[in-house]
């Protein structure tokens, strides 16, 4: 019976020490599942593995169709991120399908994928998920006879080279990439309806998709610089999502080209060691006072302040931008304005309230290329004047007064004479 | 056996905790082996192609990320060098890619897996054909010569028939020492996939816009396919856009290039892509507009044209903005498709907002301040007016009463009175009612006795004169 007890204690205080992971106070993910088409990979890609471990990620290396995976169990998701370089799977193995890898982003957990050219359409239907399409001809690569690699072995001009970046410092790094990103496999084009996906490195001009084999006797579907190479996707959950067509872009073959640099910077934005802000401390008050009412008067000076951070991998930061706005919101924004900052993350406003009387809200709405999107939002109610919160002594009234007190006067007098004079 | 003429083992056991690749399976496989048969005085059977086999998956594997797979590896390779069964050869190109203007030539290399020297030997290229036009070989048994300096075989010129395209060359190597031949594994035949690139001549680019009817000429320009020069013409939806060019390749036979694209960009970045055609050497296109209005959503007005022609096997590859055409499309009618929507640039998207300040509403327009004091003074003036009738009236005070204790009433008296005219200008100013009347009940009741004493002894007062 006691040994019993004993293990139980000892189970229970191991507890603890499993949620070392995801969560809103730290947003880094930590436990990545990779699942690849065979273990070969593990070695010709051990270059960006390396990286990811380097910076602290646990990665679990599993076959995609292995029995026994699965991304959650009881309820509990038990990876924070996923990556899939498996192009070829016709199936998942375990409990992992498309469904599940839908749910699992949806829960706010990223993804990166990467197809090659001979993906299967599970991969296909993954992607077009989360909103790329990839070529529909199976055989296609994306070719461009203008920009492709020198090399003395590839003669058919797929392995491309490109550098038309998005020009965004929080998705590809401050660093400005030099070389060029080789590229070798199948391109995707993205719905311009998507306002949540974004294109990362498109092809140049002269690049197509289609069959190096074949003659081609119709245009491709997919040319020029509408064929995006690597897209991402930020959802609205802030969730991320990497899509790729070409696994070989990962691999350790291309050693002088820029696409270590590249990987490695967008890893760091898909695993939200960049761009991902949090808004703490929302206060409003009036001026001159510190405590917040619950009511405001129309014509007040109110001043709104709130605090911005992001995450930098390991802490809190504060966030330095120019360009956060508060909005005064009953239906319509009623005023709207910019909060200007104290470079240490604070921002704040001062403005008046309107005279319409009514229910309005504090909004702040901040939506930016690859940062995470801040929603806040306070009510507060605003009332017309008291009634004696108005003018008190009016100019235009003064003949009334005149006319009243002279005739108090004027009474006071002609009591007096009236009585006493004969 | 893998089609790219490798040859591995894998291991097929599930449920093991860790599970070992083709590569660490096939390096014990090899260590095994050559272990056994450098130990026993027979020699196995087994046949060359496998044992090559064997070494080209090692060779193609490139290089491990993982210490473990890399050791495997060179040491698998390392007992493939020398071992009792037979010492596999590579046949290598240091490249695939033959430049007719650079004037490449065929250089093979043969070395053993490890890069060490091979014996001596005879390469022959066997045949050498087209990917397109595999039974016709222009090649046939041609011996490659040796060049002891940098150990390559090399073939001294390409026939003069040798024209651009991918072809497909099979080399054979035999060693020449005949009883060597048993010790070392070549293979039978090895195909490698070469690319012959070259410079393709793009001349007589002329560019026309023709009338549907008649098919005459209204108008037309030479094109500088070269150049920079830019062209510009105009049509409408009656006529048709002829671009033409003609393309040979550096023996002058006719060329098709994979990738030859028109592309027209409307104003609103909506594109349309078509395919160049050819017959022999001349390419020509030719897009009828009466056709293409539907397709082109109905829109006129200024269309960029850019051509693109490439190909693997050519060198000058071109991307050119040829011009502009300007394009005069009817209207189009209540059912027509809308052009696809275009993507929304991003960096606008996510830009702030302008600001926006609460217009107040203007406050009531109020008389101006020198009105009402005006009329104030208009209003001051009657009091004046009287206290000056009075005078002139000639008031006096003289029933004022004389003894001392009526007239302290009377006084009081009229104290009160100015204490409630006081109270109101107080009540006015700052009081509230409840304080205003309360005080008032005081005062009143003050102002009720001593007034009724005063006015009760004027009373007499004015009975007693009339009386006597």
């Amino acid at each position: 019976m006691a040994k019993l007890l004993l293990y139980l204690t000892l189970a229970t205080s191991l507890i603890p020490l499993f949620s070392v992971a995801f969560s809103p106070e730290n947003p880094t993910d930590r436990r990545v599942l990779v699942l690849v088409d065979d273990f070969a990979i593990k070695s010709s890609h051990s270059l960006y593995f390396g990286s990811l471990t380097s910076r602290g990620f646990q990665l679990e290396f599993k076959l995609a169709d292995d029995p026994n995976i699965g991304l959650q169990r009881y309820g509990q998701y038990l990876y924070d991120a996923l990556v899939l370089f498996c192009p070829s799977v016709e199936r998942f193995g375990g409990s992992i399908d498309v469904a599940s890898i839908v749910d699992f982003v949806d829960s706010g957990h990223d993804l990166i994928v990467a197809a090659d050219s001979n993906a299967s359409d599970l991969i296909r239907e993954v992607a077009t998920e989360c909103g790329v399409d990839f070529d529909e001809d199976p055989a296609a690569m994306v070719i461009d006879h203008i920009n492709y690699a020198v090399s003395n072995f590839d003669g058919d001009h797929t392995l491309i080279a490109s550098d038309d970046f998005i020009k965004a410092d929080v998705i590809l790094g401050s660093k400005k990439i030099e070389a060029p990103v080789l590229f070798q496999g199948i391109g995707h084009s993205l719905n311009p309806a998507n306002s949540l996906v974004l294109k990362v490195l498109s092809a140049s001009s002269s690049a197509y998709s289609a069959n190096p084999k074949s003659k081609l006797s119709n245009p491709p579907s997919l040319t020029g610089s509408a064929i995006s190479l690597v897209s991402v996707v930020q959802a609205r959950n802030n969730a991320r999502i990497l899509i790729t067509g070409s696994l070989s872009m990962f691999s350790n073959r291309h050693e002088k080209s820029g696409n270590e640099q590249f990987l490695t910077e967008i890893s760091k934005w898909v695993f939200h060691e960049r761009g991902h802000l949090k808004a703490v401390n929302v206060r409003h008050h009036k001026v001159g006072e510190s405590d917040e009412p619950a009511i405001y008067r129309i014509n007040d000076d109110l001043e709104y302040s709130v605090e911005i951070y992001e995450w930098s991998g390991t802490s809190w930061e504060p966030y330095v931008s120019d360009d956060v706005q508060v909005q005064f919101y009953m239906m319509s924004p009623y005023v709207l304005k910019t909060l200007s900052t104290d470079q240490k993350g604070h921002y704040s406003a001062e403005f008046k309230v309107p005279d319409v009387y009514g229910v309005f809200q504090f909004k702040v709405e901040y939506q930016r290329l690859g940062y995470t999107s801040l929603s806040l939002s306070k009510q507060i109610p605003v009332r017309p004047y008291r009634h004696n919160e108005y003018e008190r002594f009016l100019p235009a009234a003064y003949p009334y007064y005149g006319s009243a007190f002279s005739m108090m006067a004027g009474f006071f007098i002609f009591t007096i004479v009236h009585l006493y004079s004969k | 056996m893998v089609n790219d003429g490798t040859f591995y083992f894998d291991e097929k056991l599930v449920n093991m905790r860790e599970q070992q690749g083709p590569l660490a399976t096939t390096s014990s496989v090899v260590r095994g082996l050559t272990a056994f048969s450098s130990v026993i005085t027979e020699s196995l059977n087994l046949t060359g192609d496998k044992i090559l086999g064997i070494a080209k998956f090692f060779l193609g594997i490139g290089i491990p990320g993982d210490t473990k797979n890399f050791f495997d590896q060179v040491d698998s390779l390392a007992c493939l060098e020398n071992n009792r069964v037979s010492i596999p050869l590579i046949l290598s190109l240091p490249s695939t890619v033959i430049s007719l203007t650079k004037k490449d030539s065929l250089k093979v290399k043969v070395n053993t897996v490890l890069g060490s020297h091979a014996p001596p030997l005879t390469v022959t290229l066997v045949r050498a054909f087209s990917s397109s036009a595999r039974d016709n070989s222009i090649i046939e048994n041609q011996e490659l010569k040796f060049d002891p300096q940098d150990a390559v075989y090399f073939l001294d010129d390409l026939p003069a028939s040798f024209d651009v395209g991918e072809y497909i060359f099979v080399f054979k190597m035999l060693v020449q020492d005949s009883e060597q031949q048993t010790v070392y594994a070549t293979g039978t035949l090895t195909q490698v996939p070469i690319y012959v690139t070259g410079l393709i001549k793009i001349e007589n680019a002329k560019i026309a816009v023709l009338d549907s009817d008649l098919g005459s000429v209204e108008t037309q320009k030479k094109l500088d396919l070269a150049g920079e020069s830019t062209v510009s013409v105009s049509a409408n939806h009656l006529q048709k856009l002829r671009l033409s060019f003609q393309m040979s390749t550096p023996l002058g036979n006719a060329f098709k290039p994979h990738q030859a694209f028109l592309r027209l960009r409307h104003e609103t970045k909506v594109e349309h892509t078509f395919v160049v055609g050819s017959s022999g050497k001349k390419f020509e296109i030719t897009l009828d507009f009466l056709g293409l209005v539907e397709k082109f959503f109905y829109l006129s007005g200024r269309y960029d044209i850019q051509l693109t022609v490439g190909d693997a096997v050519m060198e000058n590859s071109l991307l050119r903005d040829i011009g502009y055409v300007e394009l005069d499309l009817p209207e189009p009618p209540e059912n027509a498709s809308r052009p696809p929507p275009q993507p929304v640039d991003p960096y606008t998207r996510y830009g702030p907002k302008a600001e926006i300040t609460h217009i107040f509403r203007a406050p009531e327009k109020r008389p101006p301040q020198e009105l009402s004091l005006a009329f104030l003074v208009l209003t001051i003036l009657p009091l004046f007016g009287f206290i000056i009738g009075l005078l002139r009236l000639g008031v006096n005070l003289k029933n004022f009463p004389t003894s001392a204790v009526p007239a302290t009433f009377a006084v009081i008296f009229h104290l009160g009175i100015a204490a409630v005219l006081l109270l109101y200008v107080l009540f006015w100013l700052k009081l509230d009612l409840f304080t205003t009347l309360k005080t008032l009940c005081f005062l009143g009741v003050f102002l009720m006795v001593v007034g009724h004493r005063t006015l009760s002894h004027l009373a007499s007062a004015s009975a007693k004169l009339k009386s006597a």
